[in-house]
């Protein structure tokens, strides 16, 4: 039987690399193929080929913003999404793009009219649809090399642990301010960074909270959000997911995130970025 | 000289029109000061002054940059 690196020499390409030159390079044809001839997950193959020098063609025009090291790490990385929505659809997206390997996700919602003004996950097609369903067909549609499970389920203070169990990052995609303080407090128990981030209207802010470190939603604590009157339209929901999963990038590759015991508040209104200790 | 007050999200209405130099006196707080501008002390959720976040009986000095930001929690 043929070796994996065998398998995978044999169905490398050389190509023109973006930066110049020329190397190795995996359609994602061979990628889907030699998944299934080991049974492994895509993102496994992916990881082992660029320990050969083999680049998986579509994280190309990631090359230098994501080193190859770092694309290994995320390869082989698991984070635990709570929320498909606003935040969750389009941290999704940009986590199947990244090739963040095992995604495990979860929102008991189904999407409804008023999710079509921001969420990415929520068309003509998938209205009535769980959010879950329709992130398991995005994933299947933008990248099959990423292993996602994605529950259809309203997670609870009780559930939050064995969600987060295995996985080195927690990212709060949550709607409202209810459950937040729970998951902060689930991922300090399980000793893992959480990327949380929320938003009304033109407003919102991104954090990191490391294990042991106050929350912007612990300090909210139970009032009244401000997006029951202002909302939620899609820019701002999109610079605040587009924050999040830069930050999930940097913990996800084992380095140090500047947004650490802060929160970054961001104004579209008046376009003003302030970084604030917490 | 003054302090500068931002107030973010559903709190933007209620900025008094001379934020960017808005006069503070001897021994000012941040409560005395949203009492002052009429800013509802529960609607704050996080209050911030240089970039650091205080209190309500924080000191306010001139100079300050003082922000207030509600509870927000949309995704």
């Amino acid at each position: 039987m043929s070796s994996l690196p065998k398998a995978v020499r044999a169905r490398a390409a050389t190509a023109a690399l973006p930066d110049g030159g020329m190397g190795l390079i995996l359609p994602p044809t061979a990628i889907r193929d030699i998944a299934r001839d080991f049974g492994l997950p895509g993102c496994e193959v992916e990881a082992s080929a660029l320990e050969l020098g083999i680049h998986p063609e579509r994280y190309l025009r990631n090359r230098r913003a994501v080193s190859d090291t770092d694309q290994r790490l995320l390869l082989r990385a698991r984070a635990a999404q709570v929320g498909l929505g606003g935040l969750g659809g389009l941290l999704l997206d940009q986590f199947l793009r990244l090739g963040v390997g095992h995604l495990r996700a979860a929102d008991g919602d189904a999407f409804e009219t008023t999710n079509l003004n921001r969420q990415a996950l929520a068309t003509a097609e998938t209205l009535g649809m769980s959010k879950a369903e329709a992130a398991r067909l995005r994933a299947a549609e933008v990248n099959p090399s990423v292993r996602l499970e994605a529950r259809n389920e309203f997670l609870t203070p009780e559930t939050l642990p064995a969600f987060l169990d295995g996985c080195s990052l927690a990212v709060d995609a949550l709607g409202g301010l209810e459950i937040r303080p729970a998951l902060r407090k689930a991922a300090a128990e399980a000793g893992i960074p959480l990327v949380t981030g929320a938003l009304a209207g033109w407003v919102g802010y991104v954090g990191v909270v490391l294990p042991g470190s106050v929350s912007p939603s612990d300090i909210m604590g139970q009032r009244e959000s401000a997006e029951k009157q202002l909302g939620c339209p899609a820019p701002a929901v999109n610079l605040m997911a587009s924050l999040m999963a830069a930050e999930a990038v940097k913990l996800l590759c084992g380095r140090p995130s500047s947004l650490a015991g802060k929160m970054l508040i961001v104004d579209l209104g008046a376009l003003s970025f302030d970084t604030v200790t917490l | 000289m003054g302090i500068e007050i931002k107030c973010f999200a559903t709190l933007a209405g209620l900025e008094p029109e001379n934020a960017a130099d808005y006069p503070v006196s001897e021994g000012e707080t941040v409560n005395s000061l949203l009492a002052k501008i009429g800013i509802p002390a529960e609607e704050v959720a996080i209050i911030f002054i240089n970039s650091v976040r205080s209190f309500a009986d924080s000191p306010v000095r001139d100079g300050d940059r003082v922000g207030l930001f509600p509870a927000v929690g949309g995704g």
